[in-house]
């Protein structure tokens, strides 16, 4: 194999890699988004952005925890502009490590409820996301899920699927049961949970319904849009099982369901500042949030935006006060008193 | 020439090939590095002895019985199809390496999805004939099942290899002896072909020990496991980067038993009279055995699955626009991987032969963790990144391609070090008297006879890179997604159907690479 064959061959592997793109020398606007969100119903967003601003978006996404690891390797060169993620947690985590800066704006606090932003503007909530109930409608009444409480109790005895102790989801309510009940309470929650498992946690959210759609156990737990992207979605089978399994909204110390966060901050070396909290504000805009509760089927953030179709069947429920970025300092007690019961 | 030289610059070229392999070498071995770096300082994470323990003995019982599966089918399966005629058996010869082309985590998908419990399969026959399945894919069991459908085509090539080249007159030296059929094959074969199961095995483990995507979708919590949730749940990659010494240990032990695996291989060499392997028949119910014992691994490495993420993925319309731009990223990142780490490769290789120990270092990412890898690659990659601010894509996609060099090295080494035990002192020794430095007798002598080997190993290569998923997640550049990426995306948000159509995509990419690769081996009988 001759040398010049090989080095033309990676001279064209590498066009051919970058071929589409890059070659913006311009100065034209544009903003870095490292988003954890890998919905493609968030990509006609971002080109809305662009058409309205004229500023280019230009993304890398991946585990929050990954991205997080990539800007603190970045240091203070890091190209990225905003952070945005799927999990309280995760931007609780960006904010420790002194990834995020404070932002002030009245646009945003205006949007946001005090509860689902930093107090000091280092991350805003934009898109709400229940962890509730899936329960076979045909053995369990609704009042007997209202509570967390009694999701662990001997009722449900080898009723119940979850999914494992890793998702961030499960971290951040056992993360909210501690901030409201305190770390003893929280772990006789946590193995009344484990003693009421049907199975060892396996699968994600959407196994846990179908289980419960095929009677492997009567309730489970899962964020509340897998639930509504089942009932409406374009798979036969799923929409089927929703007809029996229904989605109820327990409560925890009688003040409303448990509510995680989809959001962003701006980092805290970003080259385009202005442009991330623009982009940031077109998050939480009533266009933007109604787009990605009809596309994604989280709610609306924003008390003001109506949810459409098809969250709006599902979103008169009391969503619980408590401020995200107490629960989100709980994660790693979660996980200890987790792992300590036997949630795998 | 070389002769009219001064004694000085000649002396001077002849450092080049141990600089050139340090340098390979290096390459390879900073992401490492970066890990034990990182384990060494700042603060840990609060997890139970107990479950570092659980981690560990799941890894080990994962990794066990994976070994023992890929040894059993790659090596039976190679056996029925070198020395054996039955019906398929020239498809089988080929087309038993396909599932290579299947990423681990497609086959965790697919299986995953068809054998759960609320699926499509078990609840028809609990409401067709009235029973159910009594196992799912999701557990240890399910684990053991899918990665060894994924890797024992790494066993099955290997020995393939090994018994085309085997020796005929030691064969029938044992017939004669009344060592026959099966007896032949466990008592004379499998001892010669010893070097070749060892090496497959240790990538078939070695595989199975960096898996992430597959035991993660099948609910099995591995030391890697470990690892990630170290890093994401506590935020410690000090804890995240401790996990994964022991694995970099196992990693250590399997490459070194490999090389205690290749030093009695002696009684292969000086065999001058090559002449065709023996084929006997298979009639009747044994040579339908065979073939089912062939359709059956094809079914369960390739076309069960493949068909169901087809099936699966009917009904939602992808977005081919964005799924070909990812494939051309894919394609490009694949070529220009396999030739960069071949080079590299090939320094190592040619620079270290009298320190075999050496160069086997160098291959250690392969048996890494993809999320522990990534700890060491941010580390290297963060020194470019702080000397290079604002540094853009092509700065990215060469980090990128430097990534797969550092963690698929041990897939190149292997093939190009195989290739040039064929050549032989006395060669070399010829060069140098004929006026060949030492680097010029390399170019010369040893590159043209690893030629074939180099190929081999850049082949490999791009059907890994085209798998690969943490390092291009981690490093990739803005706006830069690969099939495995979008794969990958669509199973972390819980929607199967549409990561079939990237999976299939990637398989239909390496395709065309893995069956090179058959042939290749196919022809490797010298004299036919």
């Amino acid at each position: 194999m001759s040398i010049r064959f090989a080095v033309s061959a990676l001279l064209g592997a590498v066009l051919l890699a970058g071929c589409s793109e890059r070659n913006g020398e311009t100065a034209a606007p544009e903003v870095n988004l490292y988003s954890a969100r890998r919905y493609d119903s968030d990509l006609p967003l971002y080109e809305r952005f662009t058409q309205e601003t004229g500023i280019k978006i230009n993304r890398i996404e991946g585990n929050a925890d990954q991205l997080i690891a990539r800007m603190k390797s970045e240091g203070a060169n890091s190209p990225a502009d905003l952070f945005i993620t799927a999990d309280a947690g995760a931007l609780w985590r960006a904010q420790q490590a002194g990834l995020l800066q404070p932002v002030q704006s009245e646009t945003l606090d205006a949007r946001i409820p005090a509860n689902l932003r930093d107090p000091d503007g280092h991350f805003y909530g934009y898109m709400r996301r229940a962890r509730v109930v899936a329960y076979d409608s045909s053995k369990v009444r609704p009042e007997g899920i209202d509570d967390y409480a009694k999701l662990a109790g001997p009722r449900f005895k080898g009723k119940l699927c979850v999914r494992s102790s890793d998702s961030i989801y499960n971290l951040s309510l056992v993360g909210a049961i501690i901030e409201a009940e305190g770390p003893e309470k929280a772990g006789a929650w946590v193995r009344g949970i484990v003693a009421n498992m049907a199975r060892p946690p396996e699968g994600g959210d959407r196994d846990q319904i179908r289980a419960v759609g095929a009677g492997v156990c009567e309730i489970s737990l899962t964020n509340s849009y897998y639930y509504i992207r089942m009932a409406n979605g374009d798979n036969a089978g799923d929409r089927k099982v929703t007809e029996h399994v229904k989605l109820g909204f327990p409560s925890l110390t009688g003040q409303g369901a448990h509510i995680n966060i989809s959001g962003g901050g701006v980092a805290a070396n970003a080259p385009n500042r202005e442009n991330a909290v623009r982009l940031l504000e077109f998050f939480a805009s009533a266009e933007a949030q109604r787009h990605i509760a009809a596309n994604n089927n989280e709610f609306p953030a924003s008390p003001d935006v109506a949810p459409p179709a098809p969250v709006d069947a599902y979103a008169d429920f009391t969503p619980n006060p408590m401020a995200v970025s107490a629960f989100a300092a709980r994660q790693p007690e979660a996980q200890s008193l987790m792992s300590e019961a036997g949630w795998r | 020439m070389a002769i009219t030289r001064l004694p000085g610059a000649a002396r001077r070229r002849v450092a080049v090939l141990p600089w050139l392999a340090a340098f390979a070498g290096l390459a390879a071995i900073l992401p490492l590095a970066g890990v034990v770096a990182a384990a060494l300082f700042g603060e840990t994470a609060d997890i139970a002895l107990r479950d570092i323990f659980r981690y560990a003995a799941t890894s080990a019982w994962l990794a066990l019985l994976v070994g023992l599966a890929t040894a059993f089918l790659g090596s039976l399966a190679a056996w029925l199809v070198v020395m054996h005629r039955f019906p398929g058996r020239d498809l089988f010869a080929w087309a038993l390496a396909l599932p290579l082309a299947v990423p681990a985590f497609a086959l965790a998908y697919a299986y995953a999805d068809l054998f759960d419990v609320a699926g499509p399969l078990r609840m028809w026959l609990r409401a067709g004939p009235g029973f159910d399945l009594p196992f799912g894919m999701r557990g240890l069991g399910g684990a053991v099942f899918v990665l060894s459908c994924a890797f024992y085509p790494y066993v099955y090539l290997a020995m393939r290899a090994a018994f085309l080249n085997q020796s005929v007159n030691v064969l029938e030296a044992a017939k004669m002896l009344g060592c026959d059929g099966w007896r032949a094959l466990y008592h004379v074969a499998l001892p010669m072909a010893r070097p070749a199961l060892a090496a497959g095995v240790a990538l078939a483990v070695m595989e199975t020990l960096a898996d992430y995507g597959a035991v993660q979708f099948l609910s099995v919590q591995t030391l890697t496991t470990g690892v990630v949730r170290a890093w994401s749940v506590y935020g410690s990659t000090v804890s995240a980067a401790r996990f994964a010494l022991p694995l970099l240990a196992v990693a250590a032990l399997l490459l070194w038993i490999e090389r205690r695996g290749r030093k009695g291989r002696t009684h292969e060499a000086g065999n001058a009279r090559w002449r065709a392997v023996q084929v006997k028949p298979l009639a009747g119910a044994r040579g339908l055995a065979a073939t089912g014992f062939c359709l059956l691994l094809l079914v369960a490495g390739l076309l069960l699955p493949v068909g169901w993420l087809l099936v699966t993925g009917l009904n939602t319309s992808p977005d081919w626009p964005r799924l070909l731009l990812a494939a051309s990223h894919s394609l490009g990142l694949g070529i220009a991987g396999a030739l960069v780490t071949v080079a590299l490769a090939t320094m190592l290789a040619l620079g270290t032969r009298r320190l075999p120990m050496a160069a086997r270092i160098a291959s250690l990412g392969y048996a890494t963790p993809g999320a522990v890898m990534a700890i060491g690659l941010l580390a290297s990659a963060g020194i470019v990144w702080n000397l290079l601010p604002g540094s853009g894509y092509v700065i990215g996609i060469m980090l990128l391609v430097y990534a797969y060099a550092a963690r698929l090295m041990a897939a190149a080494l292997e093939p190009i070090d195989a290739g040039l035990t064929r050549v032989t002192p006395s060669m070399l020794h010829a060069a140098r008297m004929l006026g060949r430095t030492e680097t010029g007798g390399a170019l010369a002598v040893e590159l043209p006879v690893a030629r074939g080997a180099m190929f081999t190993a850049g082949l490999i290569v791009f059907i890994d890179v085209l798998k690969e998923l943490p390092a291009t997640l981690i490093l990739r550049p803005f706006n830069f997604d690969t099939l495995a990426v979008s794969a990958n995306n669509y199973a972390l948000d819980e929607r199967l159907e549409q990561a079939g159509a990237p999976s299939i995509l990637i398989i239909l990419l390496a395709l065309p690479a893995v069956i090179w690769l058959t042939r290749k081996i196919a022809l490797s009988r010298p004299g036919s």
